[in-house]
């Protein structure tokens, strides 16, 4: 890679900038990834916290359904079921965690009180009342896990890039303009020692032919000047 | 349509009593639940193959499979039964049956208009009937025929569901929601439930008067267990608008006032005449949320009710109305066996669940 770069004093400089520059932004992105899996953390209690949640309120909500069932019939819980026609709605939002864009999701509509289930409240029960209920519940559960789970997944890859980023200024980019910097310093004291040395040879050559010119005998003295034509 | 008018003659309690007996002694009893309890769902139905159900597990065994061959065809055999006894009875007797029979009638309407609603097909939604109320087969394939929720409550003029259903379809017509249209449909029943009853003397040997304070239990029990459901979901509902006419626990106004006030409500269900009935159940429902354990013991009383009024008076009404209730009771506990099974329940599990008296 060194053997590339030539080995001048301008590219020196725009080498020098350059490793001001990685190593500035390696601290950035390295300040970044602590605080992307700081954040992290906290959205990874969070996850195992909902996910735990969503475990009990799966298992809550399928033991009352099958109760229901077990006891009113599934002819009566599927028509019970058949008279909602009115579905939940689930807006999208996104906030920023630390420059990443994670999704908020709003559902509205998803509990519903006793007159909005579609059935008939004369005729039905409290089991299915508290299957819907319990159903209800989980739904609510369930869209909380694809916020924070999205947000985590999000978060995981944002860190991974940084990591990445992070590992490649640390150790591909800014070794290899460390490496041409020394190279190029190295080629840059070789060429001024050499010049040193030339200088010094210049010199001593010009010393050495003034020393043997004041030695040489002055044959033009005393002697007559000729004329010019 | 037309309700069937049998009302003409005299009433034949004696006959059908007998009839009726035998019935009643053919139900599963205790020792066979504990044998169901413990079979696996397809040992359940091959249970029920050598058993009262032979002819409507072998019908239904070509469509259907599983728990829901099995729940179809209690469904069938209810059914067969229940229009058995509006066939063997006349007169007053008749306009009995076929007045608590009406829930049955109330139940299909329900399911052809959620039906209609959710466009499911026309086998699908008949699946689901069970035709035991008083409407004939060839009125219910009318009402199946219909294309619209407009043309059903058409199809029901001249039946008791006519006006209700009427009023009830602008309200359903405004929210898109079925619910003015269910209640409409069970409120119907209930306040029909105490027609024809005749004169209630009040003297505490009368069988009528234990006939009509049956009634008035079933409908008290069921405004206590809404009343209690609307005191729980806390939503802004009117409760009169759910209150049942015909009851002697509380009045619609009373209720309005008492479900805003739950502690109250259960004090006052204490305190009536079905306190001592409902004792444990309400202390129950005082320390936990669910009203589920509450309903299981209105059910419970409900039934133990009918069966000391038909012992006391077997030569009456109370006899049928007892086995009605013994019949579905027996329906409700071999579906919840299976669908128990099904679904992995313990044996303990149903077996606290089973009406067993």
């Amino acid at each position: 890679m060194a053997k590339d770069v030539k080995p001048t004093r301008k590219n020196l400089m725009a080498i020098e900038d350059r490793i001001d520059l990685s190593e500035r932004g390696h601290d950035t992105l390295e300040k970044k990834r602590d605080g992307l899996i700081m954040e992290f953390m906290d959205i990874l209690d969070q996850a195992k916290d909902v996910r735990s949640d969503l475990d009990s309120d799966y298992e809550r909500a399928q033991r009352t359904l099958d109760m229901a069932r077990a006891m009113e019939g599934d002819v009566a819980i599927r028509g019970a079921a058949e008279a909602l026609k009115e579905h939940p709605e689930i807006t999208l939002q996104s906030k920023n965690i630390m420059g990443v864009v994670v999704p908020q999701i709003e559902s509205t509509r998803v509990k519903k009180g006793l007159d909005q289930r579609g059935y008939g409240v004369l005729g039905s029960s409290a089991r299915i009342d508290e299957a819907a209920d319990a159903y209800e519940e989980l739904l609510e559960t369930i869209i909380l896990v694809a916020e924070v789970e999205t947000a985590m997944k999000k978060m995981l890859d944002e860190i991974e890039t940084t990591k990445r980023r992070v590992n490649a200024l640390e150790f591909t980019l800014l070794p290899t303009l460390y490496e041409n910097k020394e190279f190029i310093e190295q080629k840059l004291e070789e060429q001024e020692r050499e010049e040193i040395f030339r200088m010094k040879k210049i010199k001593d050559k010009k010393e050495r032919e003034e020393e043997e010119a004041e030695d040489e005998p002055d044959v033009t003295e005393g002697a007559p000047i000729p004329a010019d034509d | 349509m037309s309700p069937q008018t049998r009302t003409v003659g005299s009433s034949n309690p004696e006959y059908v009593n007998a009839r009726v007996r035998a019935r009643r002694a053919a139900l599963f009893d205790e020792e066979e639940y504990r044998k169901l309890v413990r079979m696996s769902p397809s040992e359940i139905a091959r249970f029920m193959e050598e058993s009262e159900y032979e002819t409507e597990i072998n019908a239904l065994g070509s469509r259907h499979s599983g728990v829901d061959l099995i729940e179809y065809a209690l469904h069938a055999n209810l059914a067969k039964h229940f229009d058995d006894l509006l066939r063997w009875a006349e007169g007053s007797l008749y306009e009995f049956i076929a007045n608590y029979l009406r829930k049955f009638d109330a139940w299909n309407v329900k399911t052809i208009v959620r039906g209609v609603y959710a466009g499911a097909d026309e086998e699908t939604i008949e699946s689901d009937l069970i035709r035991a109320g008083e409407f004939s087969d060839r009125e219910l394939d009318r009402l199946l025929d219909a294309r619209s929720i407009e043309e059903i409550v058409e199809q029901l003029s001249g039946t008791i569901f006519e006006e209700p259903l009427e009023d009830a379809f602008a309200d359903y017509e405004e929210t898109d929601t079925l619910v003015p249209l269910e209640n409409a449909l069970d409120r119907t029943y209930y306040e029909h439930i105490l027609d024809n009853v005749g004169s209630v003397s009040g003297e505490p040997d009368d069988p009528i008067t234990r006939y009509n304070e049956f009634l008035q239990a079933e409908i008290d029990f069921r405004n206590a267990r809404n009343a209690l459901r609307l005191a729980r979901t806390g939503a802004d509902i009117d409760p009169g608008e759910y209150f049942i006419e015909g009851g002697a626990l509380f009045n619609r106004r009373e209720m309005s006032g008492l479900v805003a006030n739950r502690e109250e409500l259960l004090t006052r269900i204490e305190e009536s005449t079905y306190g001592d009935r409902l004792d444990e159940a309400l202390e129950e429902l005082r320390d936990a949320e669910s009203l589920i354990a509450f309903e299981h013991a209105l059910d419970i009383a409900l039934s133990a009710y009918a069966d000391r009024l038909a012992n006391r008076y077997p030569m009456t009404i109370a006899s049928v109305l007892s086995y009605i209730l013994a019949k579905e009771r027996e329906v409700d506990n071999i579906r919840a066996i299976a669908r128990g099974r099904e679904a992995g329940l313990s044996e303990e599990e149903i077996t606290e669940e089973l009406v067993i008296l």
